[in-house]
């Protein structure tokens, strides 16, 4: 699956080459731009990478009107710009294609990652055809996810621009993180979410629209989600949580359960801006408050997601000692729920379910 | 109980700049050791800023820090992951 294009800009996306035709730039290839909004509308995003001054890359967001999530200007290696923009994105290189109409310019891409999908001009005007550019789900996140990336992109740099902490950024941006109860209409996104997201997921594999409904449906489990929402632009559903509280009517009684996390997944969009504190902390209340002894969540420990280990450390869930052996078991992080809890942040709410 | 050992004192040193860094937040180049690296308290670090860390520990310091402690224990303080760092540097 492709989640982001990255453009070459001259004789590319424009039909001529920006630093030399003079006070008028060159008009975008209007083909090609209707190929990137129909992407768009996919949500697959957007990304330029051009041997140009920085102004070039603004001419053509401002000529074409689509929501880049990611410039790289300069006259470095195209391998190195588009590694740059990955890191940014938080994407896999296997997600990526890269589209210029320069023959060195390709070799030298397909070269230096080779997971990356190298294409011609005239490969990139058939690519809406091709399955890899087709998501299986698309939701309302989905639909907007240029757009939300672009707000992104505003808000990292003002975060580079402040001063203070992580946490007074976050109140400086009005940011807002709602944990509520997931209702049927979230389960498609939710659904996405465990499909599209590697570094930031429990689960070994995609939970299907199906298997939500049976946990939403049964009262075993609690299955909740998170939202998020800033000045800069409002995220929607961005993450969620499933809790096994154990067997009906135990919790709270003599023999005390745990409440057991078979999947936790959360957009790399929302990364660094307090969701996965937020959650961990608010599932930690309401196991507290339901009476559970322990937490435990399952998590497959992978090269990808340590961003995920590093939330649970900070929630303070620790591996047991006795781990099951094997490559594919899952390990448990556990923590108990007597004696100082961590609190949600200020700027997070939680509804009761 | 001594002080820390020379290298040890060098990769304190060198975590302090990155903290610093990767913050944007100058008076963690002077954090003491028993500054906690996770949570609301000390350096703050969350998980951008934390996978952020560990990449250049092991970019500078050779140590896979995610890959040698499950848990992620070393990431109590400043001292502790300097006294990972120390243990686990290749010769």
């Amino acid at each position: 699956m492709i989640k982001c294009v990255v453009w070459d800009i001259d004789n590319t996306l424009l039909t001529g080459t920006y630093l030399e035709s003079g006070d008028q730039p060159p008009a975008p290839d209007a083909g090609l731009v209707e190929v990137a909004r129909e992407l768009d509308r996919r949500g697959i995003l957007h990304a330029l990478a051009s041997k140009n001054p920085p102004e070039a890359a603004d001419y053509v967001a401002r000529v074409t009107r689509l929501p880049f999530a990611a410039a790289e200007t300069g006259w470095g290696r195209k391998s190195e710009a588009v590694r740059r923009i990955i890191d940014e994105l938080a994407i896999g290189a296997d997600t990526v294609a890269f589209v210029d109409d320069d023959l060195m310019e390709r070799a030298e891409v397909a070269a230096g990652l080779p997971e990356v999908l190298v294409l011609s001009p005239e490969d990139a005007a058939e690519a809406p055809g091709w399955p890899q550019f087709r998501p299986a789900v698309l939701t309302d996140e989905g639909r907007r996810r240029g757009q939300l990336y672009a707000q992104r992109r505003l808000r990292q740099d003002e975060a580079r621009a402040f001063g203070g902490s992580r946490d007074d950024f976050l109140r400086y941006a009005g940011t807002r993180v709602l944990i509520a109860p997931a209702a049927a209409a979230d389960l498609p996104r939710l659904h996405e979410l465990s499909v599209r997201t590697h570094q930031f997921t429990t689960a070994a594999g995609p939970a299907s629209e199906a298997d939500l409904a049976g946990w939403l449906g049964s009262d075993r489990y609690r299955l909740v989600t998170a939202r998020l929402s800033d000045r800069f632009g409002d995220d929607g559903l961005v993450g969620g949580v499933l809790a096994d509280t154990g067997e009906p009517g135990s919790a709270g009684g003599p023999g005390r359960t745990a409440w057991t996390v078979p999947l936790l997944v959360m957009s790399c969009r929302a990364m660094g801006r307090g969701v996965l504190d937020a959650l961990l902390a608010a599932l930690v209340q309401q196991a507290a408050a339901a009476g559970a002894a322990e937490l435990r969540v399952r998590c497959r420990v992978t090269a990808r997601n340590v961003p995920l280990r590093l939330a649970l450390a900070a929630a303070g869930l620790r591996a047991s000692a006795d781990q099951p052996s094997g490559e594919d078991q899952p390990v448990v992080f556990s923590r108990g729920l007597a004696g100082p809890l961590p609190a949600v942040p200020d700027w997070a709410q939680a509804a009761n379910s | 109980m001594t002080g820390p050992s020379p290298g040890e004192s060098m990769i304190l040193a060198g975590l302090r700049d990155m903290l610093a860094g990767i913050t944007g937040r100058a008076e963690l180049a002077a954090a003491p050791p028993q500054t906690a690296l996770l949570g609301p308290d000390g350096a703050g670090l969350d998980s951008l800023t934390g996978t952020l860390l560990l990449t250049e520990v092991q970019h500078r310091f050779g140590v896979d820090v995610a890959a040698e402690d499950l848990s992620l224990d070393s990431l109590a303080t400043l001292g502790t992951l300097a006294t990972f760092i120390a243990a686990h540097a290749p010769r």
